[in-house]
């Protein structure tokens, strides 16, 4: 691919051949801005629902702050604000420079950014408000998710690639490499976990259901981790770690042979979030042994990181540039040996649901992403402001404060979540459970969430003081930034590639001979200088990496056998689930009981594939903060959950859950539940009468609630401080009530007698 | 580490200043990721090759075959009459079995200890549904007042448990020291 160079960047050539342009620094400015200032916001999120859960009345009653509902703002900002501006920031000044050309459009990058940041507004005002599509890192509904498809592919995309397409750079060097693989995967990933049928402006259903919906989550959710806050943090190391050390790269070779295993093996690995779960074991087994390959494609990132650093660790001692990445480098390292470990199914099953994993996402953002990209920041404000850093100290001083908060936020964690996982586990010597109480093992781990506080604090307050000293440098910058003029050759046409290696033994057969110079890997240079080429292999690689995946669970009937008894949802409990939804439960509840004998003892008969069918989106959780909930409907009164939602120290003073005494007062628009039920009847839940009369059903529902509230001694409404008294089966906590009763009953109901599936009982497979 | 980059051989890579060495793979990491290939291939040979008895599911069985034996073999099948709950209402070692079924299941509405939260104290004299000490095991079995008391015969993974837990309940009674939430139902004889 060769390129003309278009007006638009360059300025026609000297006479000496030479284009001259210069780089554009005012997005690079933008993007760095944008990085410390949500890294700031996704800090202190972190650090208030971290406090909600030893302080659970910190909420003061409002719906806005409560946990279920912060902490995917938590998540979100960390992910797509804070690490989603550092890798733009980390792209738009080093691909400029690997590939000698401004960024083809300035417009496109403006509208990247200010669109990413609308983006992140939008985002900070719905997930408070409730409205979410319930999957993990991928709450944010449908326009939001349209938007961001739109910004990353037609504003992002293009203008990286047009960039590529006209630079003077022949070779592509191994950071755009990863930036590459980055922006196709996430497109990939973002719109087919995201397919959903809207049903208003807000709200949406996905078209997958339980287990498949499971399954394309945990695809999406673990490749957001590879392809979001691995691989483009890999290509702002290989660019800025030599840079900042002055030092060659390690290893060519490395690098090659990482890439390509990394982008290819990292795409399986997703199912190992979904180990003893519904999923069939062949899948999860599947994104075990991936993760198991991955521990080294992910250590030859940290090898030519570090090895990049020999002869230059004189200066890691002197600059908080290089402190920052080599923390940053080791953490990965660490979070890297870690995650293979965890996909092992019996280390698995002990640290799934518990804070290991907390503590093993946070070594991950807090070391690796949050270290690289102040390493990052600290590294371009004196040339991006074109004025000293403003304190050297200042930036040591960051460095060590957030690496006590780092390993004062991990180290408790990781006792917490041992701690617990051995108390959930825990049998006497008779076999009977040794804490029965789930809110033993909460009370057992809160001095462990006590000094995470602390330890976010102190992360939380280092970035504050850098905030403060790049300020400062900013401050010094002058009164006009100077443009440097770069010049350089546009590719000629003529390249011709050095004659391919000559085989290193002569004597041997002549297929080993071409073994031996394909080994000498000649025809990835090659590919290095085609973009297009380049760019088609990975989409090839993770597309059909995936399709391995993909194509089975959703053909194989056997993966979800169908159980009869298993019904639609009535309308008041489709409600129901929506405001489970949106409240955010699946946060601190799991609805997946695991075929391991201490869990069906705690919770009773372990989930069957065939028990999700009509739940769109899945609500499996990831983490018990409290008990699972997959057994909940028959197991307790009416009137207990009412009390219980209502204030849940009332039923347990160690509980941490918050209070829900605002779903008493807040109406059902009853009015929607029809076009909910016709979603879900549009998606294949076979619905009768329900379509033509659902909110009459739905009335009747909640009133049949109320009568056995009352009859148990509950009121029959909500009286609010001004007098208003509100009848309670118009209230949202009723129907939340309906659905809880619901949950894992249908196992032992009755089928019904006719229904439109019974030709598919024969395969059923409910035992016990 | 050494320096030793005089060994290293410089490629003729430069991309905005950052060279590249061309450094073989370290073998120890060829090495390990060779092994872990191996091991992914005997990993699914091994458990995904059809032999029976290797699914999470069949180790499930195994283990709460075991602890089913280790509790309640010398046991045998217990029936759910007035005789058989008093007997184990009074033997501690048994006891400690409905101990930890009424903790996992029954305290968030009992209250610990049975003294009463959302459902009724169970450490008084005043019973809803219990005339004699056997309507406590239909009542845990079956539930009562219209799900008000949820039904757990499905929810207990051995019936033993129910008899045990009821004979548990049954030692509650007198065990209040007249705290808890206020009597509820009628006063019935003892035991």
């Amino acid at each position: 691919m060769t390129s003309t160079a278009s007006p638009a960047t360059a300025a026609p050539a000297d006479g000496d051949g030479l284009d001259r342009f210069s780089y554009d620094d005012g997005i690079v400015r933008l993007f760095f801005w944008a990085t410390i200032v949500w890294a700031i916001v996704a800090f202190a999120a972190g650090l208030f629902v971290a406090v909600l859960l030893v302080v659970p009345d910190l909420t003061f009653g409002l719906p806005y702050l409560t946990f279920g509902r912060l902490r995917p703002l938590h998540t979100n900002a960390a992910i797509f604000a804070f690490a989603g501006n550092a890798l733009f920031t980390a792209v738009y000044y080093s691909t400029q420079r690997l590939a000698k050309a401004r960024m083809w459009s300035d417009v496109l990058s403006r509208l990247h950014f200010w669109g990413w940041q609308l983006i992140i507004v939008a985002a900070a005002l719905t997930l408070p408000l409730g409205i979410t599509q319930g999957k993990e890192y991928a709450e944010l509904e449908w326009p939001i998710d349209i938007a961001i498809a739109v910004v990353w592919v037609g504003f992002f995309g293009v203008n990286f690639f047009m960039t590529l397409k006209h630079r003077r750079e022949r070779h592509m060097y191994v950071a755009i490499w990863f930036y590459i693989a980055t922006i196709i995967t996430v497109a990939v990933l973002h719109v087919f976990n995201n397919l959903v049928l809207p049903v208003d402006a807000l709200k949406s259903v996905p078209i997958y259901a339980g287990v498949q919906d499971a399954f394309m989550q945990w695809w999406y959710g673990h490749n957001a981790v590879a392809f979001f806050l691995t691989t483009p943090f890999l290509g702002l190391m290989y660019y800025f770690l030599p840079k900042a050390a002055e030092r060659p790269v390690f290893s060519y070779k490395l690098s090659i042979l990482h890439f390509w295993s990394l982008v290819f093996i990292y795409i399986w690995a997703g199912p190992h979030h979904l180990h003893y779960t519904a999923l069939p074991q062949w899948a999860s087994a599947l994104g075990m042994v991936f993760s198991v390959m991955l521990w080294m494609p992910s250590w030859g990132g940290m090898i030519n990181g570090l090895l990049t650093l020999r002869g230059a660790w004189h200066k890691v001692a002197d600059d908080p540039v290089l402190k920052f990445f080599v923390t940053g480098v080791t953490f990965y390292g660490m979070s890297t040996f870690e995650g293979p470990m965890l996909s092992v199914r019996a280390v698995n099953a002990l640290s799934h649901y518990t804070d290991w994993t907390i503590a093993h996402v946070h070594s991950g953002a807090l070391g690796w992403n949050g270290m690289m990209s102040f390493g990052m920041l600290y590294f371009l404000a004196p040339r991006i402001f074109q004025a000293p850093l403003w304190s050297k100290r200042l930036a040591t001083w960051h460095f060590w404060v957030a690496t006590v908060g780092l390993v004062l936020y991990i180290v408790p964690i990781y006792v917490a979540g041992l701690t617990q996982g051995l108390m959930w586990r825990a049998f006497d010597d008779m076999g009977n459970l040794a804490y029965g109480n789930f809110v033993e093992t909460v009370k057992a781990i809160i001095p462990m969430w006590w000094v995470r506080v602390l330890g976010g604090t102190l992360y939380l307050t280092g970035a504050v003081v850098g905030l403060f000293n790049l300020v400062k440098t900013w401050q010094q910058r002058p009164s006009s930034y100077e443009v440097p003029v770069v010049a350089a050759a546009p590719l000629s046409k003529d390249y011709q590639d050095p004659p391919p290696p000559k085989p290193r033994a002569s004597a041997v057969p002549e297929f080993a001979k071409r073994f031996d110079v394909w080994l000498q890997l000649a025809w990835h240079r090659i590919w290095e200088r085609k973009p297009l080429k380049f760019s088609v292999w990975v989409t090839v690689a993770v597309v059909v990496a995936s399709l391995f995946e993909i194509i089975p669970t959703f053909l194989i009937r056997s993966n979800v056998p169908t159980i009869a008894s298993v019904r639609p949802y009535t309308p008041l409990e489709l409600a129901g689930r929506d405001i489970y939804v949106a409240e955010g439960c699946y946060n601190c509840h799991s609805q997946m009981i695991r075929p391991i004998f201490s869990e069906t003892e705690r919770y009773g008969e372990y989930s069957k594939p065939g028990e999700f069918v009509y739940d769109r989106p899945f609500q499996w959780g990831s983490r018990r903060i409290g008990p699972d909930l997959a057994r909940e409907g028959g197991k307790q009164s009416n009137l207990w959950h009412y009390v219980h939602l209502l204030k849940p120290q009332d039923i347990d003073e160690d509980s941490v859950m918050p209070s829900y005494a605002f779903l008493a007062q807040e109406r059902i628009d009853y009015r929607k539940i029809a076009p909910r039920v016709e979603a879900a009847a549009a998606l294949g839940a076979p619905y009768g009468d329900e379509l033509d009369r659902a909110e009459e059903l739905a009335r009747m529902q909640a009133r049949e609630i109320v009568a056995s509230i009352v009859e148990q001694g509950g009121p029959d409404a909500t009286v609010l401080d001004d007098g208003e008294r509100i009848p309670l089966e118009e209230t949202k906590i009723v129907a939340l009530i309906a659905y809880l009763q619901r949950l894992g009953t249908d196992l032992y109901a009755q089928p019904p007698e006719v229904t439109a599936r019974a030709d598919d009982t024969a395969d059923e497979e409910v035992d016990r | 580490m050494n320096a030793k980059s005089d060994q290293d051989l410089l490629l003729d890579h430069n991309y905005d200043g950052i060279q590249e060495y061309d450094n073989p793979l370290p073998g120890w990491w060829s090495g390990l990721f060779v092994g872990t290939i191996v091991f992914s291939v005997l990993y699914l040979l091994y458990h995904h090759s059809g032999v029976e008895g290797r699914s999470i599911y069949d180790e499930y069985e195994r283990e709460a075959a075991e602890v089913f034996e280790k509790r309640f073999a010398e046991l045998g099948e217990l029936s759910p009459d007035k005789e058989t709950i008093l007997k184990y209402a009074n033997d501690p070692k048994w006891l400690a079995v409905g101990e930890a079924v009424f903790k996992a299941n029954c305290v968030s509405c009992h209250g610990d200890g049975g003294l009463g939260n959302v459902g009724p104290n169970l450490t008084d004299d005043y019973w809803k549904n219990v005339e004699s000490v056997e309507d406590i095991a239909k009542v845990i079995a079956n539930g009562a007042a219209g799900g008000a008391m949820p039904a757990w015969k499905n929810r207990l993974s051995h019936p033993n448990q129910i008899v045990l837990t009821a004979a548990y309940v049954a030692s509650l009674r007198g065990k209040g020291g007249g705290g808890g939430k206020p009597p509820e139902g009628r006063e019935i004889p003892p035991w």
